[in-house]
């Protein structure tokens, strides 16, 4: 069947048990730190390279997921938490403890470049210091901002200056290489194709593109801390939805409760699970409706009727989404145990209607393959262009679809199963091209492997006997996991892997909570597809790459 | 070779009220130049704020303006009078007074090109300014103008995004000019002259008769390969889809119309326009009998406003479905690909001319 994996005859995905790690490890490890979720080892702040390579190399934990920073009253601790690609259930995570007075750790971007980012947004928010790092400055805040907001000591009434040196004059004298020929050109933060506030800093050499990186920040909420702030059991879940708001909504619910439902240990009625997962692919398709849009937007201009269409057929979805959870775009659907409500009455109506969009569906599908994908001009402009080898791809803890179209076969709905998922018949979509192309027929392919586990739900929900319709567990009525317990937990949403990692201390509000945006790392790669590409090559890489800046900067 | 040329608009004028004399021709020509112009602007007025959107809203499964008047048509003078209330903004460092001139020069060099067109008759009037033996030449040069302008624009602008604009214009223009002139000239081998009339004239004859219907021996008929050639290398010249890359609004924000406000913004736009409705008018000089038609030749101004709506109807079909290309890879179909055809039909038409005649 569809769900099973390919056997694989490498070593290095034999599972190790959390004593054989150890003993891999050695003298690295100086004290056991176990999590929920997997076996953690602390390790010294100087030895990161070391024991990341070993457990890269020897023991086939290819991606770092996220990497971790908070402050304890004695130490600051940066987690790295580590996973297969081939099978994510493996999980191990590295806790490295830094000097309360001198928080310096060893950087791990040399090992996984994917810590470049997320070690830069640890020191921006946490203060933690890496050494051989390549580049250690801010990344969601102002460079020139004091403090470090997740810190203890932060003074969130001091007055901060951010100066926006962006809108300086583009052609003044500094901005010139006297030794090239090279121009230096600000795409964004205000610009038609970084689909929200992205500032692209790009060297030119005439059109072609000698260098981009990525200014993120623009929209950053503080959405850790206002999550740290509320409670548990109701109001941590309306923030979700405010992540990825390409009506991806209930898929980022989808994360934080994974998480905390783990956390709490509560156990998810079946009949819920069902409605979960139906609501879930329900966002997965209007929101890969939408990555089709804006995408064609980026190819053919302004006024292509492929954007209008698709936008059409995200409209249906999203009218079924509105039955279902009473909002179009902040669902705030899940809670934890279960769901608010059950399907709409008449059910039999919500049903039909269901049945309605999932039967036009491959119509339209068909529609942009004719309109987009089987034209010439369209081939032309995005095969082989904006090239992600699957190697890079892991290397920057690449998920979603970006991977998946650089034939990385990885899909946490089936490889580290949750909702209803493994009980149902669909197909993890793949494509070998690793260009914008493959990123744009995965997504498409998605669509209807989604359409089908739909199908597959209303069937079950239909025939569902009316007296085991519980769409909530017990849960108390204030949740207090124990003291020192840390989870990560994540799951497939519509742009890739959507982690959270909580670390509880006791009271009814989470000491730590880190999300892990999987736009955030794929965003990561758009300088390895950019360089040496032309300027309508790096907005084509860019729409391909699908990033909500919401969730880039939570 | 057809029918004598029908008496020209001026000239018609002056014989009309007797003027006959050199202030009698000035003024007859100023009022035949003001009377083309207002035809034209007046179909850029429509097309721009109302039919446009209509049109796109049509491919596009929309509605769009229907708010004021009957079909949303008095979005028309309140568009234009929104558009110039605008500020003018002019950003600090631009180049005056290139950045002031391009605006204007886009417009009146597309304008111009309409001296030469014969719009076809009303009644009487045939209308039709100048018909010059070098008819044809002129009208691509009147055309080509239009290129000098967003290079002034996009390099007056001081703006990076108006400077690739600019140079995009450049290399769009050097690889299809040619093109678009070498297949042109190819129907001037057939028509035996460069003068606009004789090269519509020769377009009046009968081609075949099929079943009690002829078919005119419109060049589009004769060599459909020139003809599509022609209708490729126009929609680069005019720049819309899939070639609009000198304003690429999704990659270089507009180009070299970055920086334009208020009723420079608006004379843009209206050289655009105008810009499509030359290129049309040509196509159907050069290849769709001109203005002939069905009917009499005394409404043959309506055939000349379909065909001329037709191809403005085109462009517009051609945004909605058609992506755009890459810079390079418009230079690489322009160089290496409709140069070398170009070429080929011009010997290959010149030989069989040749080979018939």
């Amino acid at each position: 069947m569809s769900l099973e994996r390919p056997d694989s005859v490498d070593d290095a995905a034999v599972e190790r048990t959390p004593d054989e790690l150890e003993a891999l490890l050695g003298d690295l490890v100086v004290d056991r730190d176990d999590h929920l979720n997997a076996p953690g080892f602390v390790i010294r702040p100087d030895t990161v390279q070391e024991t990341l390579s070993i457990l890269k190399e020897q023991a086939g934990y290819d991606h770092l997921s996220v990497v971790s920073a908070q402050e304890y009253e004695n130490r600051y601790e940066s987690i790295y938490h580590l996973k297969k690609f081939d099978d994510p259930t493996q999980e191990v995570s590295i806790v490295v403890p830094a000097d309360k007075d001198n928080p310096v750790s060893e950087s791990a971007e040399p090992v996984f470049r994917t810590a470049d980012w997320h070690e830069r947004e640890a020191y921006d928010l946490i203060g933690v210091e890496y050494d051989d790092h390549p580049d250690l400055r801010r990344i969601l805040l102002p460079e020139t901002w004091q403090g470090h907001p997740l810190s203890m000591d932060y003074d969130k009434d001091r007055p901060q200056i951010a100066t926006l040196p962006e809108h300086a004059n583009p052609l003044q004298e500094h901005h010139k290489d006297a030794e090239s020929d090279t121009m230096f050109l600000n795409i964004g933060p205000h610009h038609p194709a970084t689909h929200g506030v992205l500032h692209l800093k790009t060297v030119l050499d005439g059109e072609q593109v000698v260098d981009v990186e990525p200014d993120i920040g623009y929209l950053h909420r503080s959405e850790e801390q206002m999550a740290q702030s509320g409670t548990y059991r109701h109001q941590i879940m309306p923030y979700p939805d405010r992540w990825d708001y390409i009506s991806a909504g209930l898929l980022n619910e989808w994360a934080y409760a994974r998480a905390a439902e783990d956390l709490a240990d509560i156990e998810v009625p079946e009949y819920a699970q069902v409605i979960r997962t139906m609501g879930a692919e329900m966002c997965r398709i209007a929101a890969h409706m939408l990555a089709l849009a804006t995408f064609a937007l980026d190819i053919n201009g302004d006024f292509t009727a492929t954007f209008m269409y698709a936008i059409n057929d995200r409209e249906r979805v999203q009218n079924l989404l509105e039955d279902l959870t009473g909002q179009r775009l902040m669902f705030n659907y899940f809670r934890l145990g279960g769901v608010v409500w059950d399907l709409p009455e008449p059910r039999d109506e919500f049903f039909s209607k269901t049945r309605d969009f999932l039967d036009h569906l491959p119509e339209s599908v068909e529609e942009y393959h004719n309109l987009i994908t089987s034209n010439e001009i369209f081939q032309m402009r995005t095969i082989d262009t904006g090239i992600l080898p699957p190697e890079v791809a892991k290397n920057y803890g690449a998920t979603g679809p970006v991977a998946r179209g650089s034939g990385v076969d990885y899909d946490l709905r089936r490889d580290d199963p949750y909702g209803y998922y493994d009980e149902l018949d669909w197909d993890v979509i793949t494509e070998d091209g690793c260009d914008n192309f493959s990123r744009l027929l995965v997504r498409m392919r998605e669509v209807e492997e989604s359409a089908k586990i739909i199908e597959q739900c209303v069937d079950l929900l239909e025939d569902w006997p009316e007296d085991e319709r519980n769409i909530q567990a017990n849960v108390p009525r204030t949740l207090r996991p124990d003291d020192d317990t840390e989870i990560y937990r994540a799951v497939e949403a519509a742009k890739g892997e959507l982690g959270i990692y909580i670390r509880a201390d006791g009271t009814d509000k989470p000491a730590r909570f880190k999300i892990r945006s999987p736009c955030f790392s794929n965003l990561q790669t758009l300088p390895e597809m950019a360089n040496g590409e032309y300027i309508p090559d790096v907005v084509a890489a860019l729409g391909s790459l699908d990033i909500v800046l919401g969730e880039v900067d939570r | 070779m057809g029918t004598a040329p029908a008496q020209l608009f001026p000239e018609y004028l002056v014989d009309t009220f007797g003027i006959d004399s050199v202030l009698g021709d000035v003024v007859a020509s100023l009022i035949g130049a003001a009377l083309v112009a207002n035809i034209i602007l007046a179909f850029s007025g429509v097309a721009g704020p109302w039919a446009k959107r209509k049109i796109t809203a049509a491919f596009t499964d929309r509605i769009a303006v229907d708010r004021i008047g009957p079909y949303g048509l008095l979005i028309i003078p309140a568009a234009a009078v929104q558009l110039l209330a605008k500020e003018l903004i002019v950003p600090e460092g631009v180049d005056r007074p290139t950045w002031d001139i391009a605006p204007i020069l886009l417009p009146a060099s597309a304008m111009l090109g309409f001296s030469v067109i014969p719009m076809g008759h009303i009644g009487p009037l045939n209308l039709h300014l100048a018909d010059p033996e070098v008819g044809l030449a002129l009208v691509f040069a009147f055309a080509s103008i239009a290129s000098v302008s967003l290079v002034m624009a996009g390099y007056a602008s001081s703006n990076k995004y108006s400077l690739l604009g600019g140079l995009r214009a450049v290399a769009q223009n050097l690889a299809y000019e040619i093109p678009l002139i070498v297949t042109a000239m190819s129907v001037v081998i057939f028509a035996g002259t460069l003068q606009i009339s004789g090269v519509v004239g020769a377009q009046t004859e009968t081609l075949v008769t099929i079943a009690g219907i002829s078919i005119p021996a419109w060049f589009a008929f004769v060599n459909p390969f020139a003809f599509v050639l022609f209708l490729t290398a126009n929609m680069a010249e005019i720049g819309r889809n899939p070639f609009d890359i000198p304003e690429a609004p999704t990659e270089i924000v507009g180009g070299y119309q970055t920086e334009y406000s208020s009723a420079y913004f608006v004379l843009f736009y209206l050289g655009e326009f105008v810009h499509i409705f030359l290129g049309g008018a040509i196509l159907s000089v050069v290849f769709l009998g001109g203005a002939s038609g069905p009917g009499p030749e005394s409404i043959s101004f309506i055939w000349f406003v379909v065909k001329v709506w037709g191809f403005f109807l085109f462009t517009q079909w051609a945004r909605a479905a058609i992506p755009r290309v890459r810079i390079d890879q418009l230079i690489e179909i322009g160089w290496k690909g409709m140069l070398v055809l170009s070429f080929a039909n011009l010997v290959l038409t010149a030989v069989i001319v040749g080979v018939i005649a």
